[in-house]
């Protein structure tokens, strides 16, 4: 592999001044699985990794009824919150099947989606729950929705030297459920195709509904039209299929090493309606 | 760049200057001489590579020298016992098939070292999802879940008595 400088700050402000000084020859690094991976592939080529390891507190996980994960929360900890797993279900999912032990047990929240693969497995859950993400830099913070976050393969919002200190999920309402779903070839590949669903019911009507996927489209998609199909429903086998002829035409896949564009079109439907039916079982009204 | 790191190597305090570019397991293997630690990919999809920092497992292939300094590491040397007596896990492995070419090995046993720490009598499906992200080519995986199994019952056992 490639020499690089290994730089270790203690705080943000340290943080930033070290990645403003390397002028864009260098790269954020929190878990490394992405990013030690690409440099071992040669894929990328840095001169220098700043650590985000070593701040204190970007690792927190906080519930107030609203959730607060830090940037670098690790899926270790998300995987076996509590919780996590009883209000947020899709997000303990996506997180439970998410790569491997030894992957989950370094790496972060805010790498999954500051490396903004369309097949990010996090990006789903996260769209149907509605999160806010935070980014601090020299300037100051902001908070942006998730919706906005993705701008393409690899890329977001994020501007160096800026770092993701944080996501909020809202409390869920009586009546929320949620659950993910993820194809593969293997259980510890990256997604063909995943999707997760967000379900407010009032006893047998859905009043919200949220649907997304991922792997389908440049970015991970809200799948809108699917949500309006839902909205002030019932969910019954005939609305299922309907959402799954939606979201299949919602979705813009390619073909890759992974899957044809048809396959995945095919399955994004599919994965959908299952991912809605599941969100439904999960939801305690 | 260059920092001399010091941290605990299977129970030793240690110190050594290492180049910032380099991964733990290199570390291991080429300053400590301790090979028992694989490579597989290299890449953190095989296992191999697998060690405790703080006792949690991770791929050491891709996992930044840097970071141990003021931990903990346990590779699968550090698993003997006085005397060069087998750990009840590497015992259980011999006793039920479950090393062949023995690559896999290392990286299997430290992944449920940490498993039976944390979970002491598991599933098979705990056993399962916790070698998940340890692949093997050989066993076809049957011979490697019953030696957990038994390693774990072996191990209750003699707390017991
Ligand atoms: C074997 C294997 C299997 C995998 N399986 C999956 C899978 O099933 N699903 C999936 O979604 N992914 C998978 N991945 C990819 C990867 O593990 C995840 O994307 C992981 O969440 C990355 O987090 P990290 O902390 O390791 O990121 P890093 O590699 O440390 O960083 C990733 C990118 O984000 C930037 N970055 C990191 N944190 C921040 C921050 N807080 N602020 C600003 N920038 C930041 C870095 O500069 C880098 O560009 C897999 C990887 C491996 C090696
Ligand atoms: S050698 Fe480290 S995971 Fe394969
Ligand atoms: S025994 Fe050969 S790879 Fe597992």
């Amino acid at each position: 592999m490639k020499r690089f400088e290994y730089y270790q700050p203690r705080t943000l402000d340290e943080a930033f001044e070290r990645m403003g000084n390397l002028k864009g020859a260098g790269k954020y690094v929190a878990g490394g699985t992405d990013v030690i991976v690409r440099l071992k592939q040669r894929a990328l080529k840095v001169d220098a990794l700043v650590s985000l390891r070593g701040i204190a507190g970007l690792g927190d996980i906080a519930h107030n009824g609203a959730l607060s994960l830090g940037g670098c929360a690790l899926f270790r900890d998300i995987e076996r919150n509590e919780v996590i797993a009883r209000d947020f279900p899709a997000l303990h999912q996506a997180v439970s099947m998410l790569a491997n032990p030894q992957v989950r047990n370094v790496a972060t929240i805010g790498g999954n989606l500051c490396n903004a693969a369309p097949s990010a497995d996090c990006a789903p859950p996260l769209l149907v729950m509605d999160a806010v993400i935070t980014l601090e830099g020299p300037r100051g913070k902001r908070d942006v929705p998730i919706e906005s976050f993705f701008k393409g393969p690899g890329a977001t919002l994020v501007e160096a030297p800026e770092i993701l200190t944080g996501i909020t999920i809202p409390a869920i309402t009586p009546g929320t459920g949620s659950a993910f779903l993820k194809m593969g070839r293997v259980s510890q590949d990256i997604a063909k195709v995943n999707a997760a669903a967000l379900v407010v019911m009032d006893g047998e009507v859905c009043l919200k509904c949220r649907l997304s996927a991922g792997a389908v489209a440049p970015v991970p998609l809200r799948l809108k039209a699917c949500e309006k199909l839902v909205e002030g429903r019932r969910i019954d086998h005939d609305l299922l299929e309907e959402v799954a002829l939606t979201a299949s035409r919602e979705v813009s896949p390619i073909t890759d090493v992974r899957s044809t564009d048809d396959y995945r079109r095919h399955i994004a439907g599919v994965l959908a309606k299952r991912a809605l039916g599941d969100a439904l079982k999960f939801s305690t009204f | 760049m260059k920092k001399v790191l010091s941290f605990v190597l299977n129970g030793h305090e240690v110190s050594a200057e290492i180049e910032s570019h380099k991964m733990l397991l290199q570390v291991l293997r080429e300053e400590f001489q301790l090979t028992g630690t694989k490579e597989g990919c290299g890449q953190g999809e095989c296992g191999a590579c697998t060690v405790l920092v703080d006792g949690i497992p991770v791929d050491s292939c891709i996992y930044p020298s840097f970071e141990v300094d003021g931990k903990s590491v346990t590779t699968i040397e550090g698993l003997l016992g006085e005397g060069n007596v087998l750990h009840p896990i590497q015992a259980a492995f011999v006793a039920h098939g479950g090393v062949q070419c023995g690559f896999c090995t290392p990286g299997m046993i430290m992944s449920s070292k940490a498993l039976l720490d944390e979970t002491p009598m598991p599933t098979v499906q705990e056993v399962r999802n916790a070698l998940a992200g340890n692949l093997c080519r050989c066993t076809g995986y049957v011979q490697i879940v019953d030696s957990v199994l038994s390693a774990a019952e072996k191990i209750q056992a003699e707390i017991k008595q």
